[in-house]
């Protein structure tokens, strides 16, 4: 209760002082004191109300210590009591939370604050980063709002849709951190891809014709559905091609199938209505073998449209390899090699493919180039057991 | 609010034709025309090369002078603009509307005393 209520308190509170760090303060001293005051007192009868007062009123105390802004004073005395809490308000929060002139570490540090109320602990854990340090990098980003004058406002139209994709990069990259992440214990992991969930669904509260975030929604809902069947019982990763497609959530997948078609309905595409659709192709697939291959190379090569970037570019090569024969899918993985030359996924595929038209030899030294750049141990795990079979599978071939 | 913008030296200067190059120079001065005009830009100056540039290097034991700006070739200071405006969004806005193909733009609130 009380995350989701400082979230709202401090986006109102800011609108009337226009000082994020000052209404953040108020907040947290405003429930410090309710969580003092109410075992003795009692709750008052409407605990949102009182905070906001006892917030505002902490904020007069502290504005009355600071000549400069006696003006303001006047502004925030002459206002009538509010406890009307706009969804404006949050959308604005959001938006400055996600501004470009932020670093993108910084944006997801002060979404996760200032929108979903984590802790700056629990936020650190999350991203494997010393307290400390997550720290000094809300403090920076919010003394930057202040002293660079970032507005606090909702962009305007023109503006609407670049400033859209950075809270949209800004969620998923949260929800990415719970779902790839295997450090840490899964509860919390469950708990922070809810947290990209949830934030995703305000977003489609307050901005009902956008199809975006309904796109995004629906991704997040089809990894979620598949989640149970990604881990296996010691922990290891288990590849989409191994899962168990029982343990799926279906009634995830068919809410997230209607989300995708919410958004097909407004008739803008874009790249996460785009992801959120190839994820259903294989969600709605049987098996392995029975997914519709050409459907999602088709999807692949409209997203490599939008986004002609070379994981894209990489990920689609992965789908050629199943209509076209892995040959032709090698040919197109290795025009990406020095883009890619650094990430291991590049060199995870290549080594795939390689062993798939029976290089076994290259597709080991692929595999151990691939293990070389990850720190994820679940996918090392993978890793090493593929270069251990392949090492296997080359001492069969001396000895026959 | 003040925000001064630090304009970079861009590639463009030294690349393509006198021609080209001419007709960028006439954008720029249009484009502050129009900002003047509008009391967006509150105060302007193009500077010499950054040859032309000594670097003065202040240390408890005294002083000594560099002959080369502050900053290398590529991201040497070509000229800069005090603009006043709203908030950042607007700073940016105007410096992202610079009618320069390349180069760098600094965008810092000053300190308003």
């Amino acid at each position: 209760m009380f995350r989701e209520e400082a979230g709202r308190l401090t986006a109102s509170l800011v609108r009337l002082l226009g000082d994020f760090d000052l209404a953040e303060e108020m907040v947290a001293d405003a429930v410090v004191e309710a969580m003092v005051r109410w075992p003795i007192h009692g709750m008052p009868d409407r605990p949102g109300a009182w905070l906001l007062t006892t917030a505002r009123h902490k904020a007069i105390d502290r504005i009355r210590r600071e000549s400069r802004y006696r003006e303001k004073l006047t502004l925030i005395a002459a206002l009538p009591e509010s406890t009307t809490r706009e969804p404006d308000d949050r959308l604005r929060l959001i938006f400055t939370c996600c501004h470009p002139a932020l670093d993108p570490d910084a944006q997801v540090a002060l979404t996760l604050r200032a929108v979903a109320g984590l802790t700056t602990a629990e936020i650190a854990r999350a991203f494997l980063v010393p307290e400390a340090t997550l720290a000094k990098r809300l403090t920076r980003a919010k003394q930057k709002i202040v002293a660079a004058g970032i507005p606090y406002r909702a962009p305007e139209p023109e503006e609407r849709r670049e400033r859209l994709d950075q809270v949209l990069r800004v969620i998923y990259l949260v929800f990415n951190e719970a779902y790839l992440t295997t450090s840490g214990d899964n509860a919390s992991r469950w708990e922070l891809a809810h947290d990209a969930g949830w934030l995703a669904t305000l977003l489609i509260r307050w901005l009902p014709d956008e199809p975006e975030p309904l796109g995004l929604l629906a991704l997040i809902r089809l990894h979620l559905a598949r989640w149970p069947a990604r881990v296996d019982d010691e922990g290891g990763l288990v590849l989409l091609k191994d899962q168990n497609r029982l343990a799926w959530d279906r009634g995830q997948i068919d809410d997230a199938v209607s989300l995708i078609a919410r958004a097909a309905a407004m008739g803008r595409p874009g790249p996460y209505q785009v992801e959120a659709a190839m994820q259903a192709v294989h969600c709605e697939a049987s098996t392995w073998e029975d997914t519709d291959w050409p459907q999602l190379l088709q999807l692949y090569s409209l997203l490599a449209s939008m986004d002609r970037t070379p994981v894209v570019l990489l990920n689609r090569a992965v789908v050629v390899a199943e209509v076209e024969g892995p040959g032709a899918a090698l040919e197109q993985v290795e025009v990406l090699a020095r883009p890619l030359a650094r990430y291991h996924l590049y060199h995870a595929t290549r080594a795939d493919l390689l062993r798939r038209l029976g290089r076994d030899v290259e597709a080991c030294v692929a595999d151990r180039e691939a293990l070389r750049l990850t720190t994820n141990p679940a996918e090392r795990a993978v890793l090493l057991d593929r270069i251990g079979r392949g090492t296997r599978a080359a001492g069969r071939d001396d000895a026959g | 609010m003040k925000y001064m913008l630090l304009l970079t030296q861009g590639a463009w200067q030294e690349n393509g034709t006198e021609a080209e190059r001419t007709e960028i120079y006439q954008g720029i001065m249009e484009w502050f025309g129009r900002q003047w005009a509008e009391g967006t830009v509150v105060e302007s100056n193009q500077l010499q090369p950054p040859a032309t540039a000594t670097t003065v290097v202040l240390d408890t034991g005294g002083s000594t002078l560099v002959d080369r700006p502050l900053l290398e070739a590529k991201e040497a200071i070509g000229g800069y603009a005090v603009i006043d405006v709203a908030d950042l969004d607007a700073a940016l806005a105007v410096a992202r509307s610079f009618p320069m193909p390349d180069g760098k733009i600094e965008v810092r609130p000053v300190v308003e005393r």
